[in-house]
């Protein structure tokens, strides 16, 4: 079915290049700002015709697709992404709050360890990257505790406190680590949410 | 000595000299021999009580460095099937019984489990030992309450322990106190090898005399002479060569050491001490071990009956080895168990009912030691990186890996299951396969489980981490990722063309697809999907070698890569180790974390001495990780690995890549769910042909492994600079949802195409087909 309507396209595209353009359309050859090496990529062919009729594209030269009727369109229409955050087990906050106990009571070793095992359970909570690199930070492994920030950054994506209480972090880190620019990076990213 | 030497004193020179009579010179000379021997008697002394003290204040033993699997947490929400639970359990050698009274008891039921824990201690924190009640709703728990009723928000077992890093003289053996003994253990061994233990000095004639006494009456051998004093010093401080000197020396340094500690202090190095079998070329020594070698279970855990065995096995233990001459050691306990009640130290009820009991000991030795030895190998190479040998064979270190044993026995399932299968399906022409395969949390990037060849129980080769075979289309993620750094985009239009390269040997490499076929012009995420080798060999060497290998590395790869073209299509042999790393990292958005299988070192009192914390580096970014996930995920749904689906859960969202190399000789398959990434390899030894590819052959075993894994999906996380835009597949021209033809793909945002085709959206009032019939009429 999908041939018979490329075919079609073909057949389309042809007249396109005699008649005026029904629809006004620009060249359908994507522009591309960047520079990319050869064979430039992106570089849209209408079709591949099986005819043998090499079909170029000059000028303006529309594509022409049939619509989908509702039901196939609703099929494959992808739903928003996912949303990820998950209600935090027991198990995971007890294990933050007795980090934060000893992160506080300066035993920051131990809090690292208890938030490893948290981190195991409940590997995409934000809130556990938020401490454990925090702890990093209070131990002075600054470009560790950066990446594990960064880490938590890529698994809280949507969800914008998380997402803007890591960038603040993020900032924090990099402050105290002496990158000036970072930090201010960070912090309008943080700003953002 | 030179004192009695003296010149004789003024006085007596006037006197005449009277000359001493034979007798007294005799007496003279007797004396200064005397002196002589005592001086030396002495002197040997203090060096023999020197080298007891020394000893015995010293370390006393080497005792191997034990390595332990990942503990088992248990929470609230755990997805965790009885099956499993049970496994585990009973990997930990609990026992199954009606009414769980002591620690090391489970009972067992439809939908909850009351365990009493054994407690451990962890370098993190004690976990006491408990009595809890678990409920399951399906394959999840419930719920967990102690024996107050109280909730327990996590818990965790014991860590099973899997191996032991031995020294040369193959001398294992786990420490205990005397303390932590059962009672009829101490009782039990000074009724049968000293009873009059507690009151002689390290040598009792009494003991001689009554053992003589005894063995006379019983009209056969019962008991030996020696004090366990003398026994130990026997074991611990001379050679084993039977000489009158190393009699001799016995009994002054049993003595010696009854001067300088206590009865306990004496009972407790004998407890460790003693030989009580044998197990290959692994001597049994102490009790602790014995325990966990006879019965598989701690020895605070054993009763009265084992205990008796145990004790009478001293004696020797191979004459009396329960396994081999059952009767014989039957015989022998029961004599221990009378003595102890002739002497009044159990009582009637006690002896009847232990007398009752079979021998009770466990067929194989203890089930897991040794049930992993590709794992073990790579914990102990990881080691050797930081430790002595001799510090690992002898220091009590106590090694905390990451080994998930549930994971490892689905893994070691999954390959048997999918190589039965392939040899059914290609009969002959699928014999002699090997097989390696590398488990992985992609989260964490801990190694869960490895296997280093078909016979899983085999210390030989450990093809996970030596066979070096040529990865094949593994090698397309770096090569697609490279060029999509570039400024490539999934929408890129290659060219699936023949080309030839010409090498500086004068050879010239003319790849070709797997269909012996062309296909023309193909986005690019389709060419990865699909596998196309002119194409992605096109876009190599337009990215560049260079760059091809430099992504390698920041992936992961470790080794030196030559630059050949011939490495764009995975010519470069690597192990799945190590594609295991690379996969990670693009599994983990571009971070990249070492594989861990160690999690903590420390020495036997539990101090940490080195701990290999979560680290990771971010490499590539993660908007161009995440296109190349989604390219990874329609390999899947649509590409080479499509038939993983006639099994898996469509919402598993799995992704991977097949791989094949040149003649196929090896086939491969790498690919990662949310919480599980698994490479496998299969070929042969000999190099041969297989009768499949990647796809039908390494991925079967991938996917019965993630059938038995239940893992979760693989959400592909968005990152702040993607966009979703539709396209349409055959010219890659912006596209919209309503339009045929179209797909959604990821773009680095701004980089999506801008001009459309048209599908009469502009004309919203007309439907499509009526619009698209009128137009063409």
């Amino acid at each position: 079915m999908k041939k018979v309507y490329m075919m079609l396209g073909v057949a389309l595209v042809m007249t396109g290049c005699a008649a005026p353009n029904p629809y006004g359309y620009k060249t359908p050859v994507e522009d591309r700002s960047r520079t990319s090496p050869s064979p430039s990529p992106g570089t849209a062919v209408p079709v591949e015709s099986e005819s043998g009729v090499k079909v170029t594209p000059i000028g303006e030269m529309p594509v022409i697709r049939a619509q989908r009727d509702e039901q196939a369109a609703a099929r494959v229409q992808q739903s928003a992404e996912p949303v990820l955050s998950q209600p935090q087990s027991p198990a995971v906050i007890a294990l933050l709050e007795t980090a934060r106990q000893d992160s506080s009571g300066g035993d920051l070793r131990m809090a690292q360890s208890r938030l490893e095992r948290a981190q195991r359970i409940a590997p995409r909570d934000p809130e556990v990257y938020v401490q454990l690199a925090d702890v990093q930070r209070r131990q002075g492994q600054f470009l560790q505790a950066e990446q594990v920030a960064l880490k938590g950054v890529s698994v809280a994506s949507g969800q914008s406190g998380a997402l803007r209480r890591l960038w603040n972090l993020v900032a924090d880190i990099r402050q105290e680590a002496g990158n000036e620019a970072g930090a201010r990076e960070a912090r309008q990213k943080a700003a953002a949410y | 000595m030179s004192k009695k030497r003296t010149p004789p004193s003024k006085g007596r020179r006037t006197r005449r000299p009277k000359q001493p009579s034979r007798m007294v010179r005799l007496f003279r000379w007797l004396l200064k021999l005397g002196l002589v021997l005592t001086v030396m008697v002495g002197v040997g002394l203090i060096y023999l009580d020197a080298q007891v003290r020394s000893k015995f204040e010293g370390k006393r033993w080497a005792v191997p460095a034990k390595v332990y699997a990942r503990p088992l947490e248990l929470y609230p929400g755990q997805r965790l099937s009885r099956d499993e639970l049970k496994q585990e359990l009973k990997g930990l050698h609990y026992r199954f019984v009606r009414n769980a009274g002591q620690p090391g008891a489970v009972e067992w039921a439809s939908s909850r489990a009351r365990i009493r824990t054994r407690g451990f201690n962890f370098p993190d924190g004690a976990e006491p030992a408990r009595n809890m009640l678990l409920t399951f709703s399906g394959d999840t728990i419930n719920d967990i309450r102690d024996a107050e009723g109280r909730r327990l928000p996590l818990v965790r077992l014991e860590p099973m322990l899997i191996g032991g890093i031995y020294p040369k003289s193959n001398e294992d053996r786990d420490l205990i106190k005397l303390s932590e003994a059962p009672s009829h253990l101490a009782r039990a061994l000074v009724a049968v090898e000293d009873q009059a233990f507690y009151d002689h000095w390290g040598v009792s004639f009494k003991g001689i005399a009554r053992a003589m006494w005894v063995n006379v009456r019983a009209g056969r051998f019962v008991q030996g002479g020696s004090t366990l004093t003398q026994q130990l010093i026997k074991n611990f401080y001379l050679t084993s060569e039977r000489t009158l000197s190393r009699k001799l020396l016995e009994l002054p340094m049993a003595m010696l050491l009854e001067l300088h500690y206590s009865k306990d202090e004496i009972l407790e190095a004998y407890l460790n001490e003693v030989y009580l079998g044998q197990s290959g070329n692994r001597a049994i020594h102490g009790f602790g071990l014995a325990s966990q070698y006879y019965f598989a279970r701690p020895v605070q855990e054993l009763d009265l009956h084992q205990v008796a065995l145990l004790a009478g096995m001293v004696k020797g233990p191979s004459w009396y080895d329960p396994r081999r001459h059952p009767e014989r050691a039957l015989e022998r306990r029961n004599l221990v168990l009378k003595m102890l009640y002739d002497q009044k130290q159990i009582s009637q009820t006690e002896y009847d009912s232990a007398r009752q009991r079979g021998l009770e000991v466990v067929k194989q030795r203890s089930l897991h030691k040794g049930a992993f030895p590709a794992y073990l190998d790579l914990v102990k190479r990881k080691l050797r990186e930081e430790y002595r040998d001799e510090d690992l064979s002898t220091e009590g270190l106590r090694v905390f890996t990451a080994l998930d044993p549930l994971v490892q026995t689905r893994a070691e399932a999954a390959l048997d299951t999918g190589i039965q299968g392939l040899e059914k399906r290609y009969g002959k022409r699928a014999s002699g396969l090997e097989a390696s395969m590398v488990v992985t949390d992609p989260q964490t990037g801990e190694v869960l489980a490895l296997i280093g060849g078909r016979d899983t129980r085999y210390q030989g080769f450990n093809r996970a981490l030596d066979a070096l075979r040529p990865i094949g289309s593994l090698v397309k993620p770096a090569v697609y990722l490279a060029a999509l750094e570039r400024g490539y985009t999934l929408n890129s239009m290659l060219e699936d063309e023949p080309l030839s390269v010409k090498l500086p040997g004068g050879n010239v490499w003319k790849p070709q697809n797997f269909d012996r076929r062309s296909h023309g012009l193909v986005p690019l995420h389709r060419s990865l999907a699909l596998s196309y080798n002119q194409s992605t060999a096109r876009l190599g060497m337009d990215v560049g070698v260079d760059r091809v290998i430099d992504m390698l590395q920041r992936l992961g790869a470790e080794r030196e890569l030559k630059p050949y073209p011939s490495l764009l299509l995975g010519a470069q042999a690597l192990s799945p180790l190590e594609l295991a790393s690379i996969y990670q990292t693009i599994a983990a958005n571009g971070f990249r974390m070492p594989l861990r299988v160690i999690r903590r070192v420390t020495d036997a009192e539990g101090a940490e001495l080195s701990r290999y914390p979560f680290s990771l580096k971010q490499q590539v970014k993660p908007e161009v990780v995440h296109l190349l996930q989604y390219a990874l995920q329609e390999a899947g749904r649509e590409g080479t690995a499509r038939s993983a689906y006639s099994v898996l859960p469509q919402n598993l969202n799995l992704a991977g890549k097949t791989g094949t190399s040149n003649d196929q000789r090896d086939s491969w398959f790498a690919g990662f769910t949310g919480d599980r990434l698994a490479v496998v390899w299969l070929g042969r030894d000999d190099n041969s042909q297989l009768p499949f590819t990647g796809g039908s052959g390494a991925l079967r075993v991938w996917t019965e492994l993630m059938r038995r894994e239940r893992p979760e999906p693989f959400i592909a996380t968005r990152p702040a600079g993607i966009e979703y835009v539709w396209v349409d597949e055959a010219t890659g021209l912006r596209s919209d949802a309503r339009c045929e033809g179209s797909r959604q793909l990821p773009f680095v945002t701004g980089t999506a195409p801008r001009d459309k085709v048209d599908c009469g959206l502009d004309r919203p009032v007309e439907r499509s087909l009526d619009w698209f019939r009128n137009w063409f009429n």
